[in-house]
Formats: structure tokens, sequence, C-alpha cells
């Protein structure tokens, strides 16, 4: 078995370096050039993506500047062009900042820079998303399955669960493993994008992708009749502090990573958790679960009958300042070469077709890519796509009013409160 | 007779336990201010896996567990070096600008008659109080058009203007209790205010400079609001690379208990070396907070 | 006439002497009167920005307005205050008891040792410090983990922590303990079914339930775990495979008293006998089920605040223990001596003798943490996890997310710049007067 492995392993990589060599490109050389790039990857991400730079400079011979900046990316970025000392790349975990900062000029188009590379390897969506006025100004670097529920597969064979494919299959599950012994879920709150991603999937699939784009532009209220249903599917598992680890408290202490760990230590404090793909990273790194094999992930539950459905994110490499060795790490980002040095590492979706789904470390983060590409209804997370200070403002708009139905699961209050934030943001 | 000494004895044996009381109730302190900085150190030398299975103390029993790895993790990691590389390159600047214009303007406000002496001097008691967020936005405004906003200079610059008003406080209450008599008779050997300042003041004014300069350096290498504001990730110190690596407290632990140890390690080394000086400094010329 | 000639000559070296005066301090000045400068120059527009919008346009007080009237805003007014009313105080007091004590012990250096060493350790290090120190797990949490110690010897958990009923048809939660719903009479039966108790914690020897026969003299039933994988069995009922629940307490109560008690059996059966003839209450003694303690959630919206205020106390109490120390071992020893010959007791001494001497360190004291206290920022942003940041936010902080933390709105911003500088002014202006009275 274990020989079985390594062997398709060596064979594998023998492939990986064939294809590679067949596709091989000419890369300039880049010796004593420095290129500056910010994206917002700390800790293991961080890691996997210092790997990629180094194999660039490898090829080209350039420095690479990384500066990894979690917080008010967009802020630092606007005073850097402001203050005359742009990166030459950035990475942009969202659409609606890429057309912002195009449209003030912050971005170089770059269709003749690497437009054949996106057309090679991408679906025409993922074109769209980082195109603002016909013009190209990025490449989907990142892509993330968000719609993902974790479980601790021990605890399902002990309770004798089947992996749910509905919500109704879910909600069951959960009794079960409640009734078994162990909190059905658990949810690092402190991270606000892990309750409003909750929501988005579950309104996607309550509403549909139509109503989803109209909610994204304001066209539809806060208040209205299906985003209030969605919110009955939300407080079914965020309204219940007992099918929470750690109840309220507990539930807002911890931020996304400590969440996702919380079904996998020993003893697990929880069966299931939402999360994303990318989670992948903080399960390996800070349990001693095997993923897959004591983690696996099911599809988010389809609801009243929703076909396969994806809810995601996504990380685009945009130029801020036109120099080669922007050009060339821009090219060097769009090959699959670059996607498979993180992908094989675990924790990185590419949506770039060139990149072959056996160098997934696993089959599930295999299948998680997929999934994405063959998901019927695919729409950005909402959070991303609403104007910043009322999606992803700390505090406020949709970072504060989830955070706050976790305390107060009173669905009124929140769909006014939103309503109310909304209305001041667009 | 009898029972005057048997008062004695009680009162002996009373007041024993009472010092034992005392031993006990300050010990019991003196630990609880320990853990936290034990605690730290301890969970820098674990993996990532345990510190989100169990807590630190069990390491204690079983220290086979503890590893260095993570700073050798730490250390491998170019931004964390970039971060400690910038972290002195902005703190001994800051120092030593910071000592020597202390130093020359402190001279002037003690020997240098010139008219408005007193006021200035009162101005800069004054400024020693004033918040930093009262500079923050002009400084940004100053900053940006000086084309030195997110740089080492800015931080630099702004460290500058609030060590300066202590530092020249400091130095000038103690030049100015340099005898006269010492000064004058320099004075009649024709010697300049640059020579005097040279070859008498500031050997004369080293031990508050050496404590001064401990100061100014641990206020600076333990700044994190204004690295927050003026410098760009690429020019962080190390306390603003440790916080950005907090979004996700827990995915990275094995960065940040060790990277918080690392900054914390140089503030420890300068307070077992110049223990003395420290005390002093906070004794002779109070502390900025 | 030589007189006049050496007076003029005087006259004139003087005048040589200003303006080499002058410009020797100038020189000796000038690097440090461009930075001060600035410093002034950005106090100053610091408050005229703050008449002004976002956008430049002039809005006279409603930036203070806004500062006093929006939510956010109110709750970092009150936690000033709350931290101002408090800390300066704590610290105060901590370090004079601190200071005293340490005079009576051996080994009062390694105990200042210990103290000032907080002293020199960043925000940033100690705020990561007690997020360790904080954690709500007892499993992570240091605190916690010492509370539940403590806790569990007073109120172990209990063998099946969590476990409740699978079913409540007979029997009803209370107190934490289950109870028939009915009487039960002597030679009935009372049996429980129980669910969320994990197969893990059953002891080994546990074997599957056995519902035992009925006694004339007393009652009996059995206590098992309703829980069979894949969802099979009927709930409530006493299917084969289902295993019994050994060492659970159970009792007959009768007008609120225990009249007799049994022990579960390792197939979960049990018989309390020599009951009387007549009904009783059954109950499942809640000690079985107790959890473990769970712990506190110093990091939440309850505990931030004095979560922080110790974390503070930690980082500044050696600062007055080291300055304390310094003046009480200035007091004069033979004013304590003529005292206590005078028959003065410890505590006269104390409150007469000693604290009146240290009343200028404290005073310096007290108001130094005031201001530091005002300044708070890095120690609360390091320490309060992102959903209670609101909770726990003071003035700077907005201030810092107004102007840079996203909102970008540099007149809201320089308003709470002035607010602190305003509540700091009174300190400033008083240094200011003591110093100009120490100088005359």
């Amino acid at each position: 078995m274990r020989l079985n492995t390594r062997l398709f392993t060596l064979l594998l990589a023998l492939l990986v370096v064939f294809v590679g060599a067949a596709a091989a490109e000419e890369w300039p050389d880049l010796s004593g050039q420095t290129v500056n790039v910010v994206a917002l990857w700390t800790g293991d991400e961080q890691r996997k993506f210092e790997d990629v730079l180094a194999e660039f400079s490898a090829l080209t011979g350039a420095e690479i500047v990384y500066s990894p900046t979690p917080e008010n990316l967009a802020t630092v970025l606007g005073t850097r062009v402001e203050g005359g000392s742009p990166p030459d790349i950035a990475a942009l975990p969202n659409p609606g900042l890429l057309q912002d900062f195009a449209r003030r000029g912050f971005l170089v188009a770059v269709d003749d820079i690497v437009g054949d590379l996106v057309d090679q390897y991408y679906a025409p969506v993922w074109r769209e998303l980082a195109s603002v006025d016909g013009k190209l100004y990025g490449v989907w670097y990142k892509a993330a399955n968000k719609s993902v529920v974790w479980y601790n597969t021990n605890i399902f064979a002990e309770v004798g669960a089947e992996v749910p494919t509905t919500w109704e299959e879910m909600m069951e599950v959960a009794e079960m493993v409640d009734f078994y012994g162990i909190t059905p879920f658990s949810a690092g709150g402190g991270s606000s994008w892990v309750l409003t991603d909750w929501f988005e999937n579950i309104y996607l699939r309550v509403a549909g992708p139509e109503m989803y784009d109209k909610l994204v532009r304001h066209e539809i209220s806060w208040t209205d009749p299906t985003v209030i249903e969605a919110f009955e599917y939300l407080k079914q598992v965020l309204g219940r502090p007992e099918w929470l680890a750690g109840g309220v408290e507990g539930t807002l202490e911890a931020n996304h990573p400590q969440g996702i760990i919380k079904p996998f230590v020993d003893p697990p404090q929880a069966a299931m958790v939402y999360g994303a793909d990318f989670s992948v990273s903080a399960i390996s790194t800070e349990t001693n679960a095997v993923v897959g094999e004591d983690a696996l992930f099911f599809p988010f539950p389809s609801i009243k009958g929703s076909p396969a459905a994806v809810v995601g994110g996504g990380d685009v490499a945009v130029m801020m300042k036109d120099t080669p060795g922007a050009r060339a790490l821009l090219r060097f980002l769009a090959t699959p070469k670059a996607a498979e040095i993180w992908a094989s590492q675990g924790g990185l979706t590419s949506p770039n077709k060139g990149v072959d789904l056996s160098v997934y470390p696993n089959e599930i983060v295999a299948a998680s890519a997929k999934a994405l590409q063959e998901a019927e209804w695919f729409r950005f997370d909402l959070s991303d796509l609403v104007p910043q200070e009322f999606g992803s403002t700390a505090g406020t708009g949709m970072r504060g009013g989830f955070q706050e139905f976790v305390r107060n699961p009173d669905i009124e209050a929140i769909t006014r409160q939103l309503e109310e934030d909304a209305k001041k943001a667009y | 007779m009898v029972q005057v000494k048997t008062w004695g004895k009680t009162k002996r044996a009373l007041s024993f336990m009472q010092k034992r009381a005392i031993d006990i109730i300050m010990l019991v302190v003196a630990v609880f201010w320990l853990i936290p900085t034990v605690g730290l150190f301890v969970q820098s030398l674990r993996t990532g896996a345990d510190i989100g299975q169990s807590g630190w103390w069990t390491a204690l029993a079983n220290p086979r567990t503890l590893t260095l790895n993570s700073y050798i993790r730490l250390l491998s990691e170019p931004t964390m070096l970039r971060a400690l590389k910038n972290t002195f390159i902005i703190t001994i600047p800051s120092t030593v600008f910071v000592v020597g214009i202390a130093a020359l303007a402190a001279y002037a406000l003690a020997w240098i008659p010139f008219k408005g002496r007193e006021a200035l001097f009162l101005v800069i008691v004054g400024l020693q109080v004033v918040p930093t967020q009262m500079a923050f936005i002009p400084a940004a405004q100053i900053f940006r058009l000086m084309g030195i906003f997110g740089t080492v200079q800015g931080v630099i610059l702004f460290h500058l203007a609030f060590g300066l008003p202590f530092a020249i406080f400091l130095l000038r209450n103690f030049l100015g209790n340099v005898p006269r008599a010492l000064l004058e008779a320099a004075q009649m050997d024709g010697a300049g205010h640059l020579l005097m300042f040279w070859r008498i003041l500031l050997p004369l004014a080293m031990p508050a400079i050496a404590s001064l300069s401990i100061f100014q350096f641990l206020w600076v290498w333990n700044d994190m609001m204004i690295a927050l504001i003026f410098a760009e990730p690429v020019n962080a110190p190390l306390t603003t690379a440790i916080f950005s690596q907090m979004r996700n407290f827990a995915s990275n632990v094995d960065v940040i208990a060790p990277g918080a140890f690392l900054q914390m390690l140089v503030p420890l080394i300068i307070f077992f070396l110049f223990q003395r000086q420290l005390v002093q400094g906070i004794l002779g010329g109070s502390i900025k907070d | 006439m030589p007189t006049l000639t050496r007076s003029a000559a005087a006259h004139a070296g003087r005048r040589r002497d200003k303006r080499k005066h002058r410009l020797a301090a100038l020189m000796f000045l000038g690097p440090a009167a461009i930075v001060l400068g600035l410093l002034v120059y950005a106090i100053v527009f610091t408050i005229g920005r703050s008449f002004f919008d976002a956008y430049g346009g002039y809005v006279g007080l409603a930036n203070y307005k806004r500062v006093v009237s929006e939510p956010r805003m109110l709750v970092a007014i009150r936690n000033n205050a709350i931290w101002v009313a408090i800390v300066p105080a704590v610290v105060t007091a901590l370090g004079l008891i601190f200071a005293v004590l340490t005079e009576r012990i051996r080994w009062s250096a390694a105990f200042r040792m210990v103290m000032f060493m907080p002293l020199v350790i960043s925000s940033l290090a100690a705020g990561v410090t007690f997020r360790f120190m904080y954690a709500g797990n007892p499993n992570e949490g240091f605190i916690n983990a010492v509370i539940q110690q403590v806790v569990h010897v007073v109120k172990p958990p209990g063998l099946y922590p969590g476990g409740r009923l699978s079913v409540e048809d007979f029997a009803v939660a209370v107190d934490g303990g289950f109870e028939s719903r009915e009487f039960v009479q002597v030679g009935q039966q009372a049996n429980f079914a129980l669910a969320a108790i994990r197969p893990q914690l059953i002891p080994e020897t546990a074997t599957e339930l056995r519902v035992p026969a009925p006694s004339p003299s007393g009652i009996t039933g059995v206590v098992w775990l309703d829980f069979l994988s894949g969802g099979r069995g009927t709930r409530g009922q006493p299917d084969p495979e289902k295993r019994g629940l050994p060492g659970i307490k159970v009792e007959a109560i009768q007008d609120g008293k225990v009249v007799g008690k049994a022990y579960t059996g390792n197939d979960g059966s049990y018989a309390i006998t020599g009951l009387a003839p007549g009904a009783y209450k059954v109950r499942l003694s809640p000690e079985s089920f107790r959890q473990p303690f769970g712990g506190y959630y110093w990091l939440g919206r309850d505990f931030i605040i004095p979560a922080l205020i110790l974390a503070y106390v930690w980082i500044n109490t050696g600062f007055a223990v080291m300055m304390i120390g310094a003046g009480l071992s200035s007091i004069n020893r033979d004013l304590l001596e003529a005292a206590r010959t005078e028959g003065a007791n410890e505590w006269q001494v104390f409150r007469y003798i000693t604290i009146p001497s240290l009343m200028p360190v404290l005073v310096v004291i007290f108001v130094r943490a005031i201001i530091s206290v005002l300044k708070i920022f890095d120690l609360i942003l390091v320490v309060a996890p992102e959903p209670v940041r609101a909770d726990a936010t003071v003035l700077a902080l907005e201030m810092w997310n107004a102007a840079f933390g996203g909102m970008n709105d540099h007149g809201l911003g320089s308003a709470l710049a002035t607010i602190l500088f305003l509540l700091i002014l009174p300190v400033m202006l008083s240094n200011i007067r003591r110093f100009r009275l120490e100088q005359q």
C-alpha cells in the first residue's frame, strides 16, 4: 500500500516535471531586481506562498520581498499608492476591491501581459471576475470553496450517522450526535466571516442566485421574506447555544482556526464545523487528526432541493506597478505550476484548469476543487461583494450584526439592523 | 514574672507566625507575577498541535515534548527576520538621536543664557505628557508630503518628537546640578561652549545619559502603536509583525508565542544587565509611561 | 577717560558675549527646536482639524457632538472613566502594600526583581501572554485551570457528566438530577432511560441492561444508556443491546426527605429495599451528572474589562513598588522608633507617620497612572478578541479606528485626540506650575 503510494507519487512527480518541461516558458533574467508583493496570508499559508515565490526566484533570480498584511489591506495599499510606493504585485481578497482599485487607477490593465494564459487556463467566469469595463486586471491565483462542512469521521462512525446531503438530514445527524453526547457544531465566531458565510450558503440555497445578486446590489431589502427565511434556517444552528461548542461566549471567543479544530482535538468538543477547504491548514497543523481519515468534509447540504451550489472566495493577483519583475511574476502566478506548489501542500484550491487534480494532497481537497469547477450555482462570498463599510468593517454591518445574532438570535432585530446599516453604506 | 515570660513567648510565636504568613502571601504574589512570562516561554517551546490540545503547564510534567522547532522555523521566516532587523533599524537611531539632540538642548537650557530660556523649558515640561494621538494625523500628512510615510525614517522622526521632551527635561535637570564653579573655571581658561559641553559636561552626565538611553531604547523597542500607523508592513518591527499574525490567533500560535518571547527577550536581557541603572533612572527622574 | 573706554570695551564685550551666546544657543537648540516646533504645530493643527469633517468642510462642534452621542464612543468614554476610577487607586494601593510587606521578608531583592520585570515587557508580549492566561477552556487557559482544580475539590464532576433523560415521559429533570413525575408505589418499578453520555465514559464492567424483578418490600428498576448507534432501537424502551449504567445513586424520596437509596449495578439495575409501604418519588442523584467546571470566558463581553485591568496591574505595579520602596527607605528611622517607644502600635505608625511621609510619592504614582490609563491602547488591541473590542474600546482606540482603521475620518479622529489632550491638560498645567514653584 505504502510502496504503491510512493511509486505513484514518484510517477506523478515525473509527470509534473515532464508536463512542466513541455509547457516551459522563457523566464527573463531578473537578477538584482526586487519584486515587492503584498497579500494577506500569514502563518502556515504564508510559508506555502513563500515556497511559490522561492520557485519564481529560482527561475528568474529576482529577489522577492513579501509583506503579509492581514489587517486593513485596502487602507495599506491605498496609502502606499498615494505615497508613491505601491508594491509590484498584490493579491486582493475580493472582486469588489479589484473594481474599486481599477476605477481609481491603482492597477495596470494586464490583457497583453497575461491575457493569453488566462484564456488558456481559466473558465470565463474567472476572467469576468477579474475584469472591469471589459479590461482584464488580474489573475485569480487562489480560490476557496466555502461550502464545506468538516466533520469528525470517528464520531460519525460511533454514532452510526450517514453523511447528510440535505439540511434536514444534517439536522437529524446533529440531533443524533447530541443524543450520543457530543455537541453537534462548532463555530469560530470570533472571525465574523464564519458566521456570514453560514448565512450566505443558506441564502444562496433558499433564494437562488438571482436573488443573491439582488441582495448583493441591495436591490432587495435585508428585511425581504427570503432573507427572513434564510435566518430561520440559520437560527436552527447559530441560535441554539446548546448545540454550539462552548455556548455563546465560547463561540465568540474562538476565531476561525480555534473553532475549526474543536471537532478534532481529544476529546472532541464538537462533531461538525462549517469551514472552507483551506481550513485544512488549521486542522493539520493544530491537531493530531489525520485529514482524509479522521477529518473529512461534506458539501454544504442542499435546502429545498437546491442543486450543487458553491459560495466561493479567492485572491486575485494584480499588478500595481509596471515593472519587468511584476510582469514576470504575474505570468508565473497564472501558470499551473505556481498553483501546484501550494496546492500539493494543501490549503489552496486553484481555479486554474491546468492544475491536475491529482496534485492535491488528498482526494477530499481534490473533490473540493472539482466541486468548485462543477457547481451549478457559483457565487462569490457576499460580504466581499457589498460595500466595505457594510461587508467587512469590524464591529458594524455584517461583521458586527452576525456576532450579535449569536448573542441574541432575534431575526426581526438583526434584519432591521442590517437594513439600516446597508442603507448607510450604499 | 512567670506570666510575663509566657506572654513574651506567645508574642514571639505570634510574630513568627505572622512572619510566615507574610512570607507565604508574598510567595503567592511572586509566583503570580512570574507565571505569565514562564507560561509564554514554555508555550513557545511547544508544537502547534500540542498548544491546541492542552495547556502549557502540562508540558512541565512531560518536558520531552518541548522543542526548539518553533524558533528554528520562526528564524527561517523572511518576514520575521526582516521584522527583527527593522526593530533594530528603528530603535538604535531613535535612541542615539534622541539622546544626542537632547544633550545639546539640555546644555543650552542649563548653561547658555538667552532670552525666553525659562519659557522654552516650561513648554518642554508641558510637552512631556501630550498624548501621541495629538500628532498622528498631522504627522501622517507631513510624512506624506516628505515622502516618508510608511518608512523607517517616518517612524524614527515620530519617536524623536515624542522622546525629546522627556529626554531634555531629564538631562537639563542633571546638567543644572553640576557645580557652577567647575564651569566658571573652564570659562576662565577661555573654553567655548562646545568645548565645555564636550570636555566637562558630557563626561559628567554619563550616568544620566546611560539610563536615559536604556529607557529610550526600551520605549521604542516595545512600541506598537506608532509602528502600526507609520510603518508599512515591509518596515514593520517585531511588535506589529507579530500583531498582524494575531488575526488568526490559534493557527499561528507557533509563530506568535516564540515571536512574542523573542520580542521580550532583548528587554529582559537589558533588564538583567542594567538593573541598577534602570532602578536609579526610575527613582531619579521619574519615568515616562 | 580710561574708565569710560574700559566701560565701553566691557559693554562691547558683553554685547559680543550676548551674540556669541545667542549663536551658541541656536546651534545647541536648533535640532531640538525644529522637532519640537513640528510637535507644537501638530498639536495646533489637530485642534483645528477637529472642527472640520472627513472631507475638510467646516462643521463646528459636530465631531464633538458625535463623540458624545454615538453609542460606540459613549462606551469608549465609559470605559476610560472606569479605568481612571479604578486603576490608579489599585496600582497605588497594591504598590503600597507590597512595598511595606517587602521590607518584612528576607528575599526582598528577589521579590522586587520579579515585580519589576514586567515593566520592561511590551504591551504586545504581555498581551499575548495574557491571552494564554485567559483562554476560556480550562485545558488551555491557566487561570481557568486553577479555578477548575479548586472547584473540583468541592464539586467533583460526575461519573456521567452532561447525561440527560432520553425521553421525558416517566421522569423530568430537577436540579440537575432526574425525578419521577408520579409517585411510585412500593413493589412497582422506576426505569430511567438516559442519553448524551459518550460510551467511552461508561466503566468497562458495564453490561447489557437487565430489568430486575419487582420487590415486595421496595422499589426496583434499571437505568440504562438509551443510545444505539445508527439510531437503532426505540427511544425510552429497554431494548436488548442497550447498556446499563453502573454507579448511579438512586434515591427514594418522601415528603422531601431521602428515605432510601441504592446504587445501580453493572447491568444498570438497582433495588431500594426496606421501604415502608407507600408512595415515593424516585430520583437519580444530581452528583452523577454534574458537568466539570467549564471555565469563565475572561475574554468575553462580561469580564473583558476586569481582565484587561488585571493585565495592566501586572505590568505596572512594579513601578509603584519601586517608588514607594525608595520612599520608605528614606523615612526617618528615628521618628518611627520614637513613635513606637511612645506606645504607638504598628497601624498607628503606618497611618500617622509612614503614609504622610510617602504622600508626595503616592501622588506622583497616582497621577502617572491616570495619564497612562487615559492613553491605554495597544494592550486592548492585543488582548480583546475582535467580537468584544467594541465592548472594551477606549478613546485612544476609537481615535485610531476613526483616523486610520478604515473610517479615514480625520475630523472625528482629531476631535477624539483633542478630547484626550483636554483630559490630560490639567495634569500638564499642574506639572508646569509645580515646576515653576520649584525653580523659584
